[in-house]
């Protein structure tokens, strides 16, 4: 969903992004993903053409989709701070 | 541009990841294979030189069907769908049905065992069970036949007439009324056949 924060991407790109980050081995898995996504009202589509081919589904975050990307970012953030902490303990001792 | 099978192996593919997803609503189906047919354009686009090999690695990195399947059914919230056990329900609907009708049917419809035509045949054949049959069989027995005869003064009879409905001849008479008596006991062992039948198709499937 961050990926998507600023610009609207289309599913390819998004799997190239992740591709590099090596988050994703099953790119197939994204497709149900982004459709879940959008049956939650996270993410909007559009459909747009493409200067090389057949037109693309562009996905863009909706309000509550940022909502929902600000949310978890704050729990990942309190959740890294404490493993992190757990991990800084146990190379103390 | 060295692929000879690509079509092939990705039709291969798309025949799989059909065949995986069939017991996902239609739509959702649809939007799934269609978002997965454009990955492989979308990749075949930027493969420099398409070989056979290119393509299968296309489809590698895609997924295994059934991986990427399980995962949608899991993302949509959507449970493998569970053999349906008939009990008590179906038991009482199928002995209720011709002897106590409005109940028995209701228990028929309740069920999903059964599908619409069963349902349809059980509630249908006859009409109203026993119950309903006797209400036919009397309301057909009070305009019965009446005969009148006209006679002189010398009494011979001058003419005879009889009006209402012509009797059946009694050849049909026996095996017609066998058939009108049995069939609320035909269509409640149309309904358990039915019962089972379905066990053996959800089995079939689930295994």
């Amino acid at each position: 969903m961050a990926l998507i924060r600023e610009t609207p991407r289309y599913a390819y790109e998004l799997i190239e992004a992740l591709g590099k980050t090596g988050l994703l081995t099953t790119e197939g898995t994204l497709y149900p993903l982004l459709s879940r996504l959008r049956r939650d009202g996270l993410v909007k589509t559009e459909w747009r053409e493409s200067t090389d081919g057949p037109p693309r589904r562009y996905y863009e975050l909706t309000a509550e989709g940022r909502r929902a990307l600000t949310a978890f970012k704050n729990e990942w953030m309190s959740f890294r701070g404490a493993v992190d902490g757990i991990l800084q303990e146990g190379t103390k001792s | 541009m060295t692929a000879p099978h690509a079509d092939q192996l990705i039709e291969g593919y798309i025949a799989r990841l059909s065949a995986a997803a069939g017991d996902l609503p239609k739509n959702a189906r649809q939007e799934f294979i269609d978002d997965m047919r454009s990955h492989i354009a979308e990749a075949r686009a930027r493969e420099p030189e398409e070989t056979d090999a290119a393509v299968m690695n296309i489809l590698d990195r895609l997924g295994e069907p059934a991986t990427v399947v399980a995962d949608a059914r899991e993302r949509l919230g959507i449970r493998l769908a569970q053999p349906y056990r008939p009990g008590v329900l179906e038991i009482a609907a199928v002995i209720l049905v011709p002897f106590l009708w409005p109940v028995g049917v209701i228990l028929l419809w309740i069920s999903p065992a059964w599908n619409w035509r069963d349902k349809l045949i059980g509630t249908l054949v006859p009409p109203g069970g026993y119950i309903g049959l006797s209400y036919i069989l009397l309301a057909n027995a009070t305009p019965g036949r009446s005969c009148g005869t006209i006679t002189d003064q010398a009494g011979h009879i001058i003419r005879s007439s009889c009006t209402g409905p012509a009797e059946l001849p009694g050849v049909l008479l026996v095996p017609l009324t066998i058939l009108v008596l049995g069939s609320p006991l035909i269509s409640a062992a149309y309904l358990a056949i039915r019962l089972r039948r379905g066990r053996g198709r959800q089995a079939a499937a689930t295994a």
